[in-house]
C-alpha cells in the first residue's frame, strides 16, 4: 500500500530524529502546539456557550419589525393607500387596535404630518381573540405573527411627481400567555410615488357653447 | 506525537464541565443577577397614591409580597384579585402586599384602575431606580417574596396559579423575625 505523503514525510522526520527519548509529552514543541489549539478551541467554545445562554434570555425579549413596505404609486389630488406589513416575534401578542379592555394599550400607527401629502385614515385590521391561562373568560383582542395596516395617503394637486418619505412611529405593547413587556414605539418610514394625473379633462362638443 | 488518551479525556471533561458551569451561571445571572433569592431585599421609599411616603423598612417584622404590576399587563390583572383574596385571608397573620405600579400614568388613572379591582392593599407610585435595585423588570407580574427578616425567600416573573402564590406567601410567614438569619 502507497503511504500518503504526508505520512511517509513524518515517518522519515521520526528516523532522522532517532529513538524517541522518554521525556515526558508536555514538555515537548508539539505536545504544547496541542494542547494550545485545545485550550484555545475550549475558550472559544465556553465564550460561544455563554453568549449563546446569555442571549437565550434577551433573544425572548419580544419586537415588531416592519417588512420593506411597497411603495405604492398615487396620482397627485387622489387619495390612495400603502400597505405596511408588520412582523412580531413567534410567542408574543400585541393588543389589537381595539383591545377588549379599556386599560390596554392599542397598538396605533401616529403619523408625522407631511407638508404636500395629506395622510388620511389608518385602517387596521381586527385582531383575534385570545384567552390566556388562568382566566378562561377574559378574552384579549390581538395580533400575532404578522398583520398589515393601511395608511391613506392624498398628496396635493400641486405636489410635483416623485418619491416622497413619510415618517411615523407604531406604538405597541407586547406580551406572551404569562408576562407582559413594557410598551415600545417603532420608527415607520416608508415612500410614496407621486405621480402624473393621466386622466385630461375632456371638452364634449355637444355642451360647448362654442358650437352652433 | 503521541497523545496520552487519559489526558485527552481529561481535557475533554475539563472543557465540558467548564462549558456546563459557564452556561448554567450565565443562565442564572441572565434574570436579575444582583438580586439573589437568600439577600436582604433593597428598601426603597415610594409615595402612595394618596401621597403617603412609604418605605419597605416600615414592614420589617412583617411577611411582604412585594408586587410589581402595570395596569397595562393582563397577567397583573388577572393575578389581582388573588392578591386581594390572599391579602385578606393572611393580613391578621402579619402578610402585607406593597404593590409598586410601573405604569407611566397619571396617578388617578392608577387609583381608578386599583378601586375597580377593589385592591385594599398599599399602591405605591413605582420608579425605575427601585425595578433597578431589583434586579430590574424585565417584564411584569415581577413578585418578590420577603420574609419578616427582610430576606427574599422567592421570587418570579410572570403570571403563576394562585395556589403556588398561596405557597410563598406560607413560606414567608412561616419565618423569623430574626434579622441575624438573613444574608447580606
Amino acid at each position: 500500500m502507497i503511504k500518503p505523503l504526508v505520512e511517509k514525510q513524518r515517518t522519515e522526520k521520526a528516523l532522522a530524529k532517532g529513538p524517541e527519548t522518554s521525556a515526558p509529552m508536555f514538555f515537548t514543541a508539539a505536545s504544547f502546539r496541542f494542547f494550545a489549539i485545545v485550550i484555545t478551541f475550549g475558550i472559544l467554545l465556553l465564550g460561544g456557550a455563554m453568549s449563546y445562554a446569555q442571549e437565550g434570555f434577551g433573544s425572548k425579549v419580544p419586537s415588531v419589525t416592519l417588512s420593506a413596505p411597497v411603495i405604492p404609486s398615487i396620482v397627485r389630488g387622489t387619495p390612495g393607500k400603502a400597505e405596511l406589513h408588520f412582523h412580531i416575534t413567534p410567542g408574543f401578542h400585541i393588543n389589537s387596535n381595539a383591545p377588549s379592555e379599556e386599560y390596554l394599550i392599542p397598538t396605533a400607527l401616529r403619523m408625522d404630518a407631511p407638508t404636500d401629502i395629506v395622510v388620511g385614515r389608518i385602517i387596521y385590521p381586527t385582531g383575534q381573540n385570545i384567552t390566556l391561562p388562568f382566566a378562561p373568560d377574559l378574552k384579549l383582542n390581538v395580533y400575532s405573527g404578522e398583520f398589515s395596516v393601511l395608511v391613506t395617503v392624498r398628496p396635493l394637486s400641486s405636489v410635483l411627481p416623485g418619491k416622497y418619505a413619510l415618517r411615523g412611529r407604531l406604538k405597541y405593547q407586547a406580551c406572551d400567555k404569562a408576562a407582559c413587556y413594557p410598551p415600545k414605539e417603532l420608527p415607520v418610514d416608508f415612500e410614496v410615488k407621486v405621480a402624473k394625473s393621466t386622466h385630461h379633462v375632456r371638452h364634449d362638443p355637444a355642451q360647448s357653447p362654442h358650437i352652433h | 506525537m503521541k497523545r496520552n488518551p487519559i489526558v485527552l479525556v481529561v481535557v475533554a471533561v475539563a472543557i465540558s464541565a467548564m462549558l456546563f458551569f459557564a452556561v448554567r451561571r450565565a443562565r442564572h445571572t441572565g434574570e436579575n443577577a444582583p438580586l439573589a433569592v437568600g439577600k436582604l431585599a433593597p428598601d426603597f421609599t415610594l409615595k402612595t397614591l394618596d401621597g403617603k411616603t412609604v418605605s419597605l423598612s416600615d414592614y420589617r417584622g412583617k411577611a411582604v409580597l412585594v408586587n410589581f404590576w402595570a395596569t397595562w399587563c393582563g397577567p397583573c390583572n388577572i393575578e389581582m384579585p388573588w392578591l386581594v383574596d390572599l391579602h385578606k385571608k393572611y393580613a391578621a397573620q402579619g402578610f402585607e402586599i406593597l404593590g409598586v405600579s410601573m405604569d407611566d400614568v397619571d396617578p388617578k388613572d392608577i387609583a381608578k384602575f386599583a378601586q375597580d379591582k377593589k385592591v385594599d392593599y398599599p399602591i405605591l407610585i413605582g420608579q425605575d431606580s427601585v425595578g433597578d435595585a431589583y434586579g430590574g423588570i424585565p417584564f411584569l407580574p415581577g413578585n418578590f417574596y420577603i420574609d419578616r427578616s427582610g430576606k427574599i425567600v422567592d421570587k418570579g416573573f410572570g403570571l403563576i396559579g394562585k395556589p403556588e402564590i398561596e405557597e410563598n406567601i406560607q413560606k414567608i410567614l412561616a419565618s423569623s423575625p430574626n434579622p441575624q438569619n438573613a444574608g447580606n
